[in-house]
């Protein structure tokens, strides 16, 4: 018989013909699951995050190997790292002035792009989700996921060519009898690297605030006589705020951790922390040192995140909850 | 008083002109029509209410009063000024929204100033203002709660204090009661009859509740399909409605299908039944299909009391009995009429016995409260 023969709640009648395989599909499924004990059901849930648990722990696993290799001295005779603890590695951080300069060009890099990016994003999320005109629409949303399907390294070249001794810009402005200018290798060229970058993702993580914002907000604070600026300022900008930090969260951790855009477009004039580790481990093959950068820029990542999400709570993500 | 408000009286330079006046007004949504060719006027201090069922286009003709959206013909003038090109926050209009659409990262006070802060009022003077007008909406000592922290009925209190707070010239209300429960909803309507003629003004509510209207209103506009099909005092419209749509949506009980016949009268089967036509535009022309609606409490059951001139006296069997509370409604039907079906109201049921379904009965009315209209303007055939 037909698993779905005994069922009451069938609407075609007699004509089993019409009934639909993806409703057949899921009677099988709900004839299966109604046999698991239901005292079992809350293994279930605990089932399903397994690997999103797994792979936290190994990440945290790496960490914890990691923060061990940071407090032991590379012997360069052996290449062995040392049995015994000290705190020699991060000693010598704190007396070397490339890695401070390295650190706070990151930090630096982190707030200047986080800040162009929302006030980058936050007009074209608005459009995004306001405008009624359904092409403007797919254009925008084109132009948002586009970046994505190039890749960070393709695009980083890609200014290669653009931005280089010999490029398109050096080339264009030679008509005018000006430069050749060396507009790569510095550290606007990282910064406006970086921002095109991480545009796409500030976009993404402000829509759902904005879209979340319901038309008639707008037209009561217009109604209030609020002009357009002022809603957007005392109301609009107000209530997008967990938009905003989610966004700032996402742009300035990765612009902070980022590796290829101060290795391509610096070329080693500008590195940040990730290429001063990046060097510790491949270059100079000091595991130790290179795992106490890596530690502090985890630290100073946590930090950035545990301080925006403390000044927005959780709720940044739109999760339930006050904390 | 805010510059805005001052700038538009000031460039009308007449301080008669009415509230509100709209000409040939149309707003079309791709190729339909939202609002077509409305035309009205208000004077100013008077309470309008705009009627219609879901999707008539009541929320778009407010919304063009409010300057949300521009129309696409027709010309408004507020206050006697033209409001072409003036945005919605440049209008003297408060509104309270469908949804209420209050800030929720401010507190109820902090709702209330808004308007007065974005109109540029004296600093010293808000808190004092904010305070009064909680108090006029009587939530004194709620003004720091935010508005996830209030009831319904408080927020939408805090709603109708922020819409009123700088004293606009125009009140608009998009079915800010619809979401209520009945005695709420009463109690708030009461409250607003209580502001309105408190403050003096002018205002435009939307419902569709007819009750309400009738309750609350100077002026009232039917509207159906995007068009304004009467204005009229309540009880105007109540006893004369111009168009058989507005005698169905306010509820009339009964709608005949007949045939016109001078006098006016409508013939259904054999039977002539004289009665009356509220609107020569909307009359049946003798020899075509009519329409004659007929209201239930005007249809007098039993044989007792004496007939008045000319009026129509007919044998009826009660097929339903419903009783409603205060009156019991009698669902009949009429042999002589086709088996056409008819409903009454008993509206005094305590003090006889009641009849029960089979019961031959008499019904009788006057011609005066049986309203003919030209059946081709009549939307539902199936009643
Ligand atoms: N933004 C829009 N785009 C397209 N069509 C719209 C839009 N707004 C309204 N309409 C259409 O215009 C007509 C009138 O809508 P409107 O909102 O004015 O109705 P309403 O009388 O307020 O109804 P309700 O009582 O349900 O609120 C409807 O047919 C609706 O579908
Ligand atoms: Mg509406």
């Amino acid at each position: 018989m037909a698993p779905f023969s005994g069922r009451s709640d069938r609407r075609t009648g007699p004509a089993l013909a019409s009934y639909r395989f993806s409703w057949r599909v899921f009677d099988v499924l709900e004839a299966l699951a109604a046999q698991w004990p239901a005292r079992a059901m809350g293994l279930v849930k605990w089932f399903l995050l397994l690997p999103a648990l797994l792979i936290v722990g190994l990440l945290i696993f790496g960490l914890v190997v990691m923060a061990d290799a940071s407090f032991r001295v590379m012997d360069f005779r052996t290449y062995q790292l040392s049995e015994h603890y000290s705190t020699a590695n991060y000693v010598r951080l704190w007396g070397w002035g490339a890695f401070w300069a390295t650190l706070w060009r990151s930090l630096g890099a982190a707030l200047l792009v986080t800040l162009i990016c929302l006030v980058l994003a936050f007009p074209y999320a608005w459009a995004l989700t306001r405008t009624p005109n359904r092409r403007l629409r797919r254009v925008l949303l084109v132009g948002l996921f586009l970046p994505f399907f190039v890749g960070q390294v393709v695009r980083a070249y890609g200014w290669l060519v653009i931005l280089g001794y010999e490029g398109i810009v050096n080339k264009a402005l030679a008509v005018f009898g000006l430069g050749p200018y060396r507009l790569l290798f510095s550290y606007p060229a990282v910064l406006f690297g970086l921002v095109q970058y991480m545009l796409p993702f500030a976009v993404l993580m402000l829509m759902p605030a904005l879209a979340a914002i319901p038309e008639e907000i707008e037209r009561a604070a217009a109604s209030c006589g609020a002009s357009p600026l002022r809603a957007v300022l005392r109301v609009i900008l107000p209530m997008a705020r967990p938009g905003l930090i989610a966004a700032a969260l996402v742009v300035a951790t990765l612009t902070l951790t980022d590796f290829a855009m101060p290795a391509i477009l610096g070329g080693g004039t500008n590195d940040f922390l990730a290429n001063l580790v990046h060097d510790q481990f491949f270059r100079t093959s000091n595991a130790g040192l290179g795992s106490a950068i890596a530690l502090v820029l985890t630290f100073l990542g946590t930090t950035i995140a545990g301080l925006l999400l403390t000044r927005a709570g959780t709720q940044a993500f739109g999760l339930r909850g006050t904390s | 008083m805010a510059s805005t408000v001052v700038a538009a009286r000031g460039r009308a330079g007449e301080t008669s002109a009415p509230a509100v006046e709209a000409q040939g007004l149309a707003r079309r949504y791709g190729t339909v029509w939202a609002v077509h060719d409305a035309s009205f006027r208000l004077e100013r201090g008077q309470f309008l209410t705009i009627l219609g069922p879901s999707g008539s286009g009541k929320s778009t003709l407010l919304k063009l009063i409010a300057g949300f959206e521009r129309p696409d013909r027709g010309q408004l003038r507020l206050f006697g000024a033209n409001m072409d090109g003036v945005p919605a926050h440049r209008r003297p209009i408060g509104m309270v929204f469908q949804r209420l659409a209050l800030f929720p990262h401010m507190t109820a006070a902090g709702n209330i100033a808004f308007p007065l802060e974005m109109r540029r009022f004296d600093p010293r003077e808000i808190p004092a203002r904010v305070a009064r007008f909680l108090k006029l909406v009587r939530l004194e000592g709620l003004g720091d709660r935010r508005p996830h922290e209030l009831s319904g009925g408080q927020q939408q209190r805090v709603a109708i204090a922020r819409a009123l707070v700088f004293e606009p010239e125009l009140l608009l209300l998009d079915e800010p009661l619809a979401s209520l429960d009945v005695r709420l909803k009463e109690e708030m309507q009461l409250e607003f009859r209580r502001i309105q003629r408190e403050l003096g003004v002018t205002t435009i509510n939307v419902t569709h509740d007819q009750r309400e209207a009738l309750v609350l209103s100077d002026r009232v506009i039917v509207m159906a399909r995007g068009r304004i099909l009467q204005e009229g005092d309540p009880e105007t419209v109540w006893r004369n409605p111009a168009h058989p749509f507005v005698a169905r949506f306010l509820g009339v009980g009964t709608m005949l299908r007949g045939q016109a016949e001078p006098g006016p009268a409508i013939r259904i089967g054999d039977r002539l039944l004289p009665g009356r036509a509220p609107n020569p535009l909307t009359a049946p022309r003798p020899g075509q299909p009519a329409v004659a609606a007929l209201r239930a409490e005007r249809v007098r059951i039993g044989t007792t009391g004496a007939l008045t001139e000319n009026g129509t006296r007919l044998a009826a069997r009660v097929a339903d009995v419903v009783f409603e509370g205060e009156r019991v409604l009698y669902e009949l039907v009429v042999p002589e009429l086709g088996e056409a079906q008819l409903r009454a109201v008993d509206l005094d049921p305590g003090s006889h016995a009641r009849h029960r379904p089979g019961a031959e009965i008499t019904v009788s009315w006057s011609p005066d409260d049986l309203l003919l209209f030209d059946a081709s303007l009549d939307p539902g055939s199936d009643s």
